[in-house]
């Protein structure tokens, strides 16, 4: 990180053309820059041919960096060896463009913005170069970051042509690139920052280092909405390198920040300070006894309207063969490995922030805010991200360290540690599924009821008074994902949602409201399929036929893409291949399936064997098959396919949070378990060519993962496990 | 408050400090050495792992009261150049998700393939089982693994 402090307000002007004339806005940057090419805001293109390529959106393990780069180069045609990434900060040129990095969105929603940000600069730069030769820009092309005039061969790099391009006029529909001509996005590119992380020299937000900066841990009242009543700093300030003690209340706990010369010295300090605290309303709340009223609530049948097609109720009392069960899902914690941290240097008049964080502009919006500043005095900077997860959507640890450095006067960097970081966040809410569902006498399903219960977000908090008179406040939300576009093709389907709230706050966690609905609903499919002595695969095609388009809400679901990836994941995991069972343990394979928002497809089989003790559970296999259209960066694709399923595992098999009076449990990854390299499977993916647009897939691979091994399980020994995880440590 | 003589990536360093602070806190608020992470504090998840005397430790768990006569051995001092089998492996395969915990694990590796060459495939898993990678990029560090072996035994 720099140490040179930049000034805060920019003259950037925004000139009628569209071009922003060229004014420094990075680090390092020099006075180049001020004959820089930038024929928007994502491209800086310099005399000394160097090409800057911003970045705006967050990267925090997805390869968004390496994405979002490949879409620009693609159409820009640069040297993919010479670009060079620099981090889009809010505000500035970036007034009015989204930062945000959510929902798997990232591609979808850049995919076409980029590629013509990267062709506009393409057309300027060969404007400029055939006005040079005094030729048609017909008799130019681009490549390798040159503009070549074809018939002679002559060559301007896009540096040479930098000046000149600026002068060009912005076409307006510059003309995108034939997908069949991409000789970037499609290919097996590695990572942009790959070298930066293995050599150690990745700046994530805990590397971050300012000058003066001191090192800040805080204690937060362990109790869920609980306040210090008092504390005393006597004996903390007292410990070596300790320099300031402060009461904190703008977080997602109140506590006591001890700031220090160092992080150990914090830590030390945090030991010797005394906190008497007042433990608030939630004092006796406990998880246990929460999901049972969740379960009770799913009992009632009670709930929001979220579909209903036919007369499923009708159809279920009428049904030869009935059956009904609930499922039941825990809290997760995010967990990623770097802890939520933040630093802040809040001065007179101005605040700079560096963080590794999700949501910038909102981060610097309440920042201001906090302060009582215009946002444009407060700069914030985007570090790398050690995983988030939809953890770091909220900013709650950036008012803390505002708050912070704004009583010590000084640039702070506070730190969680691990269980900080365990104990308190916005949890994946605790869910409970109810499900009963009817066939008729030739097994063929007739009725589907799904009632979804959990404690909604801190995102999106329970309707207010005038929302719950519109009982289809959730259908237009088109919520819960997973049951209210069920992509089955069932004549009667009754879905309903019950909010019941929670006081644990929770959030955004991979694949968002997905795993709990889709565990439910694909876990009972197999379930009805046994009862319907049918395979679990086929009984699923079936239901899937025609192939046709869902229209449910505006989700267009196109159901012959979902048998795609069935029959693919069936036939490469060999379905009803045997297996070459060893003695002492039973094999099993499980299906499931999912479609997440609409563009993207993907089916799972696990291949898991049981030994004699049932919790001796070991998954072997994963194999996934994918349609989620044009994949931009099939190594990106295959690593998040990995990595999803490895996530799903996790909270499938151990992971889990439980409160006990008002306090989270689990503090560590020694009691919060999850997969580690001996337990990981061999997971395979198999991309489905498809031509339609790109869809997202940082969360994708989720939500099929813990349905497909408890059908695995099942398929193995006969024990249904219907609630999560599978063998929970306590 | 102790003055330490810390040797790490073959330079010698002073620092003032208590002889408890863990190995991990000199390395990252005193020398400035960031590529070692903090995950956990408390030896559960490897993102700490150096090495002393070549071999891999946990540097949240070495108090500098220990270190004396000690040399170590972070992520920036792995190789000059990141030209470590392990790096190039780790390059070769894509293995980096997030990244966090990746210098870690390749100090790990790096200490895995130079005490035995021909890893089976149990005892790469055995040998990385207490790392934690949230992003479970798990079959890429198989892979790099057995990729930095060989190049390593061809060397």
């Amino acid at each position: 990180m720099s140490s040179t402090r930049r000034a805060f307000l920019r003259t950037s002007t925004l000139a009628a053309t569209g071009l922003i004339i060229g004014v420094d806005l990075s680090e390092g940057a020099t006075d180049k820059r001020a004959s820089a090419f930038e024929p928007n805001a994502y491209i800086s293109i310099t005399p000394d041919n160097i090409v800057r390529l911003w970045m705006t959106r967050s990267e925090m393990g997805q390869g968004v960096r390496t994405t979002l780069s490949m879409m620009l180069a693609e159409e820009l045609e640069a040297n993919w060896s010479k670009i060079r990434l620099e981090q889009a900060t809010p505000g500035g040129r970036f007034q009015g463009i989204r930062l945000r990095t959510s929902g798997s969105g990232s591609t979808v929603s850049t995919y076409n913005v980029l590629r013509k940000a990267g062709a506009t600069a393409r057309e300027m730069l060969i404007a400029a170069a055939a006005e040079k030769w005094h030729v048609q820009p017909s008799r130019c092309r681009a490549a390798e970051g040159t503009v070549v005039h074809i018939a002679t061969g002559r060559k301007f790099n896009y540096g040479q042509l930098a000046t000149a391009a600026s002068h060009q006029k912005v076409p307006a529909n510059p003309t995108l690139k034939n997908p069949k001509d991409f000789r970037v996005i499609g290919t097996r590119m590695r990572r942009v920052d790959g070298r930066a992380i293995v050599t150690g020299r990745a700046v994530y937000g805990l590397d971050a280092r300012v000058p003066g900066m001191l090192f800040a841990v805080m204690e937060r009242c362990p109790c869920l909405g609980g306040k210090v009543a008092s504390f005393d700093a006597t004996q903390a300030l007292a410990m070596p390198g300790v320099r300031h003690v402060v009461p904190i209340t703008s977080g997602i706990a109140t506590g006591v920040a001890v700031v220090a010369d160092h992080t150990w010295a914090a830590m030390k300090g945090r030991e010797a300070l005394r906190v008497e605290w007042d433990l608030g309303p939630n004092q006796s709340f406990d998880s246990d006894d929460f999901l049972q009223r969740e379960i009770d609530a799913a009992r009632s049948h009670d709930g929001y309207y979220v579909r209903n097609d036919g007369d499923a109720l009708k159809a279920f009392s009428g049904a030869a063969k009935t059956m009904d069960a609930v499922y039941v899902t825990p809290f997760q914690a995010h967990a990623p490995l770097e802890t939520m941290n933040c630093i802040a240097d809040v001065r007179k008049d101005s605040c700079e922030i560096w963080v590794p964080t999700q949501c910038p502009e909102e981060a610097r919006t309440e920042a201001a805010k906090m302060l009582g500043l215009p946002p444009e005095f407060v700069k914030l900077h985007v570090t790398l991200i050690g995983g988030a997860f939809g953890r770091r959507l909220f900013a709650d640890y950036v008012h803390e360290a505002v708050e912070l450095s704004r009583a010590v006067a000084k640039p702070v960097q506070l730190m969680w540690t691990r269980t900080d970081d365990m104990r308190f966040g916005y949890f994946h809410p605790c869910a409970v599924e109810h499900i009963a569902g009817g066939l008729d006498t030739g097994g063929k399903p007739v009725a589907w009821l799904q009632t979804s219960v959990d404690s909604n977000l801190s995102t999106s908090p329970l309707p207010t008074e005038e929302e719950r008179k519109n009982p289809r406040f959730y259908f237009e939300q088109e919520m819960p994902w997973g049951s209210f576009d069920n992509p089955y093709n069932f004549p009667n389907l009754k879905a309903d949602f019950i909010p019941v709230n929670s006081p644990v706050p929770t959030g955004p966690w991979r694949a968002v409201f997905y795993p709990s609905r889709v565990f439910a609903r694909e876990s009972f499919l197999d379930e009805m399929a046994y009862a319907a002595g049918r395979d679990p695969l086929e009984f699923r095609l079936g239901l899937l036929q025609p192939g046709d388009i869902l229209k449910v809400g505006n989700q267009r679901i196109d159901r012959s893409r979902l048998i795609r990836v069935l029959q693919v994941a069936a036939e490469k995991s060999g379905w009803k291949s045997p297996f070459h069972p060893s003695s002492d343990r039973r094999w099993g394979r499980g299906i499931a399936c999912n479609v997440y928002d609409e563009d993207c497809y993907i089916a799972q089989v696990a291949e898991v064997s049981v030994g004699r003790e049932s919790r001796d559970v070991r998954v072997h296999r994963m194999v996934c098959a994918v349609d989620c259209g044009l994949v931009v960066s099939p190594l990106g694709l295959e690593g998040q396919a990995e990595s999803g399923i490895i996530w799903g595992l996790s909270s499938t098999l151990s992971g889990k949070i439980d409160f006990k009076k008002g306090c989270a449990v689990q503090s560590s990854f020694a009691d919060f378990e999850v997969v580690r390299m001996d337990e990981a499977p061999a997971i395979e993916t198999h991309i489905v060519a498809s031509d339609f647009p790109p869809g997202g897939f940082g969360e994708t691979a989720v939500p099929p993962v813990a349905p497909a091994v408890v059908n695995a399980i099942f398929a193995a020994t006969g024990r249904r496990i219907r609630r999560l995880p599978v063998n929970p440590s306590s | 408050m102790r003055t330490y003589s810390l040797v790490v990536n073959e330079v010698q360093h002073q620092v003032q400090a208590s002889p408890e602070m863990p190995l991990l806190w000199a390395l990252r608020d005193l020398l400035h050495l960031t590529g070692t992470k903090y995950g956990c504090g408390m030896g559960v998840c490897g993102a700490c792992t150096v090495h002393e005397d070549g071999i891999a430790v946990r540097s949240c768990q070495i108090p500098l009261s220990a270190t004396p006569g000690k040399r170590y051995t972070t992520i920036e001092g792995l190789s000059v150049d990141g030209s470590h089998p392990c790096q190039r492996a780790w390059l070769e395969e894509d293995v980096s998700q997030c990244g966090y915990c990746q210098a870690g694990m390749i100090m790990e590796a790096a200490t895995l393939i130079r005490r035995k060459p021909n890893l089976s495939d149990a005892e790469i898993d055995a040998g990385l089982a207490d790392h934690v990678c949230r992003c479970g990029t798990f079959q890429r560090v198989r892979r790099a693994i057995r990729r930095a072996a060989r190049e390593a035994s061809k060397a």
